[in-house]
């Protein structure tokens, strides 16, 4: 007998024919049961994976789909054997329950079980889904078992791998630190033992190797790269690791990763992918960790540098002169006691005010130091006298020299031109020069002189000391450096008095030279040129040194041996700061003189003017003026000094030559204090100007404290009048601004506002704040303001107006906070965010771009930005705010900016433009700002932070566009068949944006007999948790459909394996068998909603049979099951309930409504119906539950390809009359639809293929409920009827116009496709 | 293979020469049918009638065969193929059988 048992089995049945039977305990097949010859038919016969056991030694059969799945090497070895040795290394797991279905005769059912199989060389990972049902002989025994099994291995595990990336992905921050970044990624990786034994991930650092994190079965933590590059891992976790760099963009890797590799599954392009997703992931944590540390370590340092300096410039003057003020303050109160009569307190006394006044002096050379370094100093030149004012200099150490036994000369004949000095500096070098003199100086004697010199005023400080060794004369002018072991009259010294003369010389733009001999002497000499070309255009005040001799001659006479007596008087009283104003020079001197001898600290000025500009600029304890005086005099200067409200209260006293009454009057009716008449005696002069100054204290005491307050404001002060105009200001305001008190008072427009032309935005900001100022009663603006020396700073102001108590006038008071480091980093972190914003909203690289330059645009008022992206080939990519511009029609000086931006180092602005990296190359970001828009440092660094975080930004985009691809790609094979059997259209909506997948599914099955297995589900919930319960939902139910093909059966089946998964339970089904050929149904609903139908006439049918619970619901009863017969032309509507169900709506209303769009679209193609469907049941905002729906027209269209031959015509009208009486089309529009379709296949046979016999023609037809559509596509060229020549192919397309409601003929080149369309009568 | 058609000729009662086909005329076959015809015609000396009522498709290949000889036959016919012959002008010489 032949072993047609073996017939249909292809492959696998020639195979099973070789098989010895005989040796096997079944026997030779022609002696099999007929039981057993069905069931080995029905397994070859079946494309779904299954395999059976049967007899004794359950002898092994598998049919194709098995082989290619599973079976692996093992085919065809297997064939034939008994199962438990095909199955050997499993039978642990499949044994038992091969047990349990003979022995029971219950079908067993496990999803995705993991088994170790041996049939690809290796033990390898598996996951399969499959039932064991019984197969019984002849007479009903079980004497074997069927295994359906689907194999879910590719799915298990990329699912799993989806995990790991995703929760890779998931870090909530998006910068951290290094360590943290790896640690977090660390513990994602460590979830996944399956895919990622262990993992190291190194990392390169300048001493080699490091070993920054770990998981799994790795080392201990500590260790670097080993010298021989074998790690041990315990030996089970993995055999074998693979290597994937940590790549960082245009540069070496930032490291490797070794990810050990489970031994169980083979190293394959997935596997290889997985692991360089996760290296990627690490390397742009690792990178996006370092670019923030980076910055941040960057910021924090400029904060400290400026931190530092503010606190050292703020330290020195708060921290060393307010103590020592607070120090000396009372020491010459105590010194000034008459009560205090024991002499050793007073000679300590001396000792702390001599100390204080070195300290004091010290002090304000270091200032000095520090202003001069910070570019600070800024001197007060003035065309002085410089022999007179050097010998009255000289004069100041005449007695301390001469009480030290040495000769004192001073040469200071006048010079024919005044020298630009500043007095202050002026003092300080010539103090220090000979200090020093009188300090190495034991016999002999000190020569000053001033002589002319060429073009330059020359002094010479000389003495007869004993000198500097020359190898110690280069360094003599160095800071803090001393001469060691040099003879001195003393061991003080801080080193820096020579250096300072140095430096002070400098600022005049003169030069010191010193020459010595040792044991003979030295010789300083200053030059300093005549008139003021040399200097430097700003000639401010502000911060100019404040010199008084008396620290450098009590520092002086404390050198000297035997002080004999006081030099000069006591103070009287506390010392006051006395401005002198008189033309005559002996008059100041003398004047001079006898206060300084009284203790009082005296500047003296030859004119009314400069007598003013100093009190205003320094404001004096008592002004002693002459009356008569050149540009300004003594009246004069007394009614502007009181029109000035800061030296309102300052107290004059007026000298004149005229005696009289009137003159007195005169004088003390323009606001004089108090007056006298020359001559006067000495005694006299010193009584009244103590007496003033004592009077004006009391009475200033108040004014006084107020000044003292407003100069101690850290914050800048000034008081403006009605009109705007600044009047005071306190040092603060000086040092922000750099306009000193010296130039008020300001009108405005004042100088500090932004130019009107270069900078018309800044200019508009502070017009409207100061509108504001003179306007309203209070109020705060922050405005950008211009520095005296130009650069630009923001200032915060606050402003109140008050009455002033003595006038009853109206002023301002207001004070401001230099706010631009604030500013800048309010303005960085708010662009940060919006591009922050720009960023987190796209999802593509050019998305991103075009999102963020209108932001960049915005910022600097651009008007326009371009951002090119070169990737190496071909020509650049243009993106600007302008969407017509191309990068061709750019200019082509432009083009060559931005091509040469390219090649400068990533992320240093040149101009407004950068470059930085892109996912594609480079990208070159350039603004083309307006003309007038000054590009800043603090823009530059702006720019270049925006640009790293754009570079960032893109990349992670980047990134995130590849997992999508890939996260994609999973989904897709999650959800549903990619081949859908005709005559079916499918939507599918999932809730969760941006997963593809969701709870819902529908699925299509092929059965035995061309039956269609129709499923539509909804499992609890969304996202992608229900999606992955729906994905084995869905295979478990495509598998028990193919072994039962009944619906009921396959949903009980479904029960037992949804009450074993997790969130199965309460999923509802629609579960359908549908016979495509004869439009009948049998259905079975798990609480579904129901299946809609529309009749070509436009009546409803709802499939409401066959209702029951949903899955893993209990319930005694059986499932039932429901037929129902699909006319012809009608359209059958599965769906889930988000399609229908609405918020306080009753579901029957969604039916309804879905129902009639169905009715209404019945004559429309089916996918376009779908589509309508899908949109016109959409809610406003779009759905908010995943919708699964799946269309089905009965018949299912007709697809036919055939030769083109004559004799296939007859044969093809055949199958078309069999599809029209599905369609149930009358018999006259049957005739005509097949004359008309059979004269077009005869031109396709005649015209088309002329050239070529045997070429395919293909017929497709398909029915709506009102119309048939046919189409005939052939492969040659279709001439244009010629009746003429052809008389009978023209009638023929008579015949087909006639007869159809529409003829098209569509020519190509690849063939001609005739299109015919009938309506069908009603 | 041709599609099936055979053709038989006799007389009717009344002497008219009649061919009879059965079965399907289209492009495959449309020769027999036009040698079948032109055997009829040459035959007999006046009109003959060609009873198509046992045909169930005719295609224009089919009427092309007739044409050559409408001034001579006449055609009966079942109903289904009416809307075919009157498409092709053929209704005129057309019988329409119950």
């Amino acid at each position: 007998m032949s072993q047609d048992v073996f017939a249909g089995g292809g492959d696998v049945g020639r195979d099973l024919t070789t098989v010895n039977w005989a040796n096997t305990p079944l026997g030779p097949p022609d002696e099999w049961p007929q039981s057993l010859r069905t069931a080995v038919s029905i397994l070859l016969s079946s494309r779904f994976p299954m395999w059976m056991a049967w007899g004794p030694q359950l002898t092994f059969f598998c049919n194709a789909a098995y082989r290619r799945d599973t079976l692996g090497r093992k085919y065809p070895w297997a064939l034939g054997r008994p199962a438990n040795e095909v199955w050997a290394e499993i039978w642990g797991d499949i044994g038992p329950r091969i047990e349990t279905v003979l022995t029971t005769g219950q079908a067993t059912w496990d999803a995705g079980l993991l088994l170790f199989l041996e049939r690809s060389g290796y033990s390898e990972e598996t996951y399969h889904t499959f039932s064991y049902s019984p197969l019984r002989d002849d007479d009903g025994t079980r004497v074997g078992m069927l295994c359906v099994v689907s194999e879910d291995t590719e799915r298990v595990i990329g699912e799993r791998r989806m995990a790991t990336l995703r929760d890779l992905g998931s870090d909530p921050s998006a910068v951290r630190t290094e360590q943290q970044a790896l640690a977090f990624a660390g513990s994602q990786l460590g979830r996944n033992p399956h895919d990622l034994p262990f993992t190291l991930t190194y990392l390169f650092t300048d001493e080699g190797v490091r070993l920054a994190e770990s998981t799994g079965a790795a080392p201990d933590r500590t260790s670097g790269w080993p010298a021989d590059g074998l790690v041990e891992v315990q030996a089970e976790a993995a055999d074998q690791a693979l290597i994937v760099p940590l790549r960082q963009q245009g540069a070496a890797p930032y490291g490797f990763l070794v990810a050990g590799l489970n031994r169980f599954r083979a190293l394959d392009d997935n596997y290889r992918g997985f692991v360089e997703l996760v290296a990627g992931h690490l390397a742009a944590g690792i990178a996006s960790a370092r670019s923030y540390e980076a910055q941040q370590r960057r910021a924090e340092e400029l904060a400290e540098l400026d931190r530092a300096k503010t606190a050292f410039f703020s330290n020195i003057s708060h921290e060393f002169r307010t103590p020592l003020t607070l120090i000396m303050g009372p020491v010459d109160e105590l010194r000034a006691r008459t009560d205090i009569t024991d002499d050793s307190v007073r000679a300590e006394l001396d000792v702390i005010h001599r100390n204080g006044l070195r300290l004091g002096k010290l002090v304000n050379a270091l200032l000095d130091f520090s202003r001069i370094e910070a570019g600070r100093m800024q001197a007060q030149f003035e065309p002085v006298d410089l022999a007179n004012a050097t010998a009255e200099l000289a004069s100041v150490f005449r007695s301390a020299i001469e009480r030290a036994g040495l000769r004192f000369e001073v040469d200071c004949p006048p010079l024919a031109a005044p020298v630009h000095v500043d007095r202050g500096m002026w003092e300080k070098i010539i103090l220090n020069l000979l200090s020093n003199a009188l300090k190495f100086t034991f016999t002999g004697g000190v020569r000053i002189s001033v002589r002319p010199d060429g073009d330059a005023a020359q002094v010479t400080v000389s003495d007869t000391g004993v000198g500097v060794a020359a190898d110690e004369m280069p360094r003599l002018f160095e800071r803090f450096h001393r001469i060691e072991n040099a003879k001195s009259r003393s061991n003080e010294g801080s080193g820096i008095g020579l250096a300072l003369v140095k430096e002070l010389v400098e600022l005049h733009g003169g030069t010191v030279t010193a020459a010595s001999t040792p044991g003979e002497g030295t010789t300083f000499t200053i030059r300093v040129p005549f008139g003021d070309g040399h200097l430097p255009e700003s000639a401010a005040s502000s911060g100019s040194i404040e010199t008084a001799a008396a620290p450098y001659v009590e520092e002086a006479l404390r050198w000297l041996p035997a002080p004999v007596s006081k030099a000069v008087n006591e103070p009287s009283g506390s010392p006051a700061k006395v401005l002198v104003a008189d033309d005559n020079a002996d008059m100041r001197d003398y004047l001079t003189r006898l206060l300084r001898s009284a203790g009082h600290h005296v500047q003296a000025l030859p004119d009314g003017q400069a007598a003013l500009e100093a009190a205003r600029a320094n404001t004096p304890d008592l002004i002693v003026s002459d009356v008569m005086m050149p540009r300004l005099d003594g009246l004069e200067l007394v009614a502007a000094l009181r029109a000035d409200p800061r030296t309102a209260g300052t107290p004059v006293l007026l000298l004149s030559a005229r005696a009289g009454q009137e003159s007195s009057i005169e004088g003390l009716e323009a606001g004089a204090d108090d007056y006298l008449v020359k001559p006067f005696s000495s005694a006299e002069l010193l009584a009244r100007v103590r007496a003033n100054v004592e009077l004006a204290r009391l009475r200033n005491h108040h004014a006084r404290w107020r000044t003292a307050l407003v100069d101690s404001l850290q914050e800048a002060f000034f008081v403006s009048d009605a009109d705007g105009t600044i009047i005071e200001i306190n040092s603060t305001f000086t040092d922000i601004l750099g306009y000193g008190p010296e130039g008020l008072p300001y009108h405005p427009t004042h100088p500090w506002w932004p130019d009107r032309d270069t900078d018309p935005e800044g200019f508009q900001l502070v017009a409207e704040a100061f509108a504001m100022l003179v306007g309203q009663d209070r109020g705060t603006y922050t405005i950008p303001v211009r520095h005296r020396d130009g650069h630009r700073l923001w200032a915060a102001a606050s402003f109140n107006q008050v009455e002033d108590p003595d006038t009853g006038r109206r002023v301002v008071v207001g004070t401001f906070r230099d706010v631009t480091a604030e500013h800048y980093a309010v303005q960085r972190d708010s662009a940060l965010a919006t591009l922050s914003v720009r960023l987190s909203q796209a999802e593509t690289l050019p998305g991103a771009l075009l999102g963020v330059l209108p932001t960049l645009g915005e910022l600097w008022q651009a008007n326009q930005v371009y951002a090119v992206v070169f990737n190496g080939s071909g020509s650049p990519t243009l993106f600007t705010t302008d969407p017509q511009a191309r990068w061709e029609g750019l200019p082509a000086e432009r083009r060559a900016a931005l091509t040469a931006l390219r090649d400068r180092p990533l992320l240093t602005p040149v101009g407004a433009g950068v470059a930085l990296e892109h996912p594609d190359g480079t990208l070159v970001l350039m603004l083309e700002l307006s003309e007038r828009r000054p590009f800043t440092e603090q823009d530059r660094t702006l720019l270049a932070l925006l640009a790293g975080h754009l570079g960032q930004g893109l990349q992670r985009i980047h990134q995130i566009d590849q997992q999508r691809e890939t996260a994609l790609a999973l989904q897709r094979a999650i959800l549903g068949p990619a081949q859908l059997p005709a005559g079916f259209a499918v939507r599918y909506s999932p809730a969760t944006r941006p997963l593809k997948v969701g709870g819902d599914w529908y699925d299509t099955v092929t059965l035995t007999g061309g039956r269609i297995g129709i499923v539509v589900g909804d499992c609890v919930g969304h996202g992608l948790q229900a999606a992955t319960v729906m994905g084995q939902l869905r295979s478990a139910c495509r598998a028990l459909l193919l072994q039962n093909t009944d619906p009921a059966q396959t949903l009980s089946a479904l029960d037992r394996f949804a009450a074993q998964l997790p969130g199965a339970m309460c999923a509802t089904v629609f579960c359908g068998v549908l016979d495509p050929a004869t439009g009948e149904l049998t259905y079975a609903s798990a609480g579904h909603p129901p299946a809609v139908v529309s009749h070509a006439d436009g009546s409803i049918d709802l499939l409401d049979g066959g209702r029951s619970r949903p899955l893993g619901v209990r319930a005694a009863a059986e499932r039932p099951e429901a037929q129902y017969t699909v006319p012809g032309r009608a359209t059958l509507l599965l769906y889930t309930d988000g399609l229908v169900e609405r918020r306080r709506q009753p579901m029957t209303t969604g039916i309804e409504r879905v129902a009639a769009a169905v009715q209404q679209g019945r004559s429309a193609a089916l996918e376009e119906l779908a589509t309508d469907v899908m949109e016109s049941m959409a809610p406003a905002g779009g759905y908010d539950d995943d919708v699964a729906m799946l269309l089905y027209r009965h018949p299912g269209p007709l697809e036919l390809d055939f030769p083109a031959e004559a004799t296939r015509l007859a044969p093809l009208r055949t199958s078309l009359r069999t599809w029209l009486a599905r369609c149930g089309v009358d018999p006259t529009t049957t005739q005509n639809v097949l004359v008309a379709v059979g004269e077009a296949c005869a031109n396709a046979i005649e015209h088309g293929h002329r050239q070529l016999p045997g070429g395919l023609i293909r017929l497709r037809a398909a029915a709506t409920a009102h119309d048939l559509h046919m189409t005939i596509t052939d492969s040659g060229i279709w001439k244009t009827p010629q009746p003429a020549a052809n008389p009978h192919r023209g009638r023929g397309f008579t015949l087909m116009r006639a007869l159809m409601s529409e003829v098209t003929v569509t020519t190509g080149a690849a063939g001609t496709i005739v299109g015919l369309q009938a309506r069908i009568p009603r | 293979m041709s599609t099936p058609l055979t053709c038989t000729t006799g007389r009717r009662p009344d002497g008219a020469v009649v061919l009879t086909a059965t079965g399907e005329i289209d492009m495959s076959n449309a020769a027999s049918f036009a040698a079948a015809l032109a055997d009829t015609a040459s035959s007999g000396g006046g009109e003959f009638v060609v009873d198509l009522t046992a045909v169930d498709y005719i295609d224009s290949a089919g009427l092309a065969a007739i044409f050559p000889h409408a001034d001579r036959l006449r055609l009966l016919t079942s109903p289904m193929l009416v809307p075919v012959l009157t498409i092709a002008g053929l209704d005129d010489i057309t019988t329409v059988s119950s």
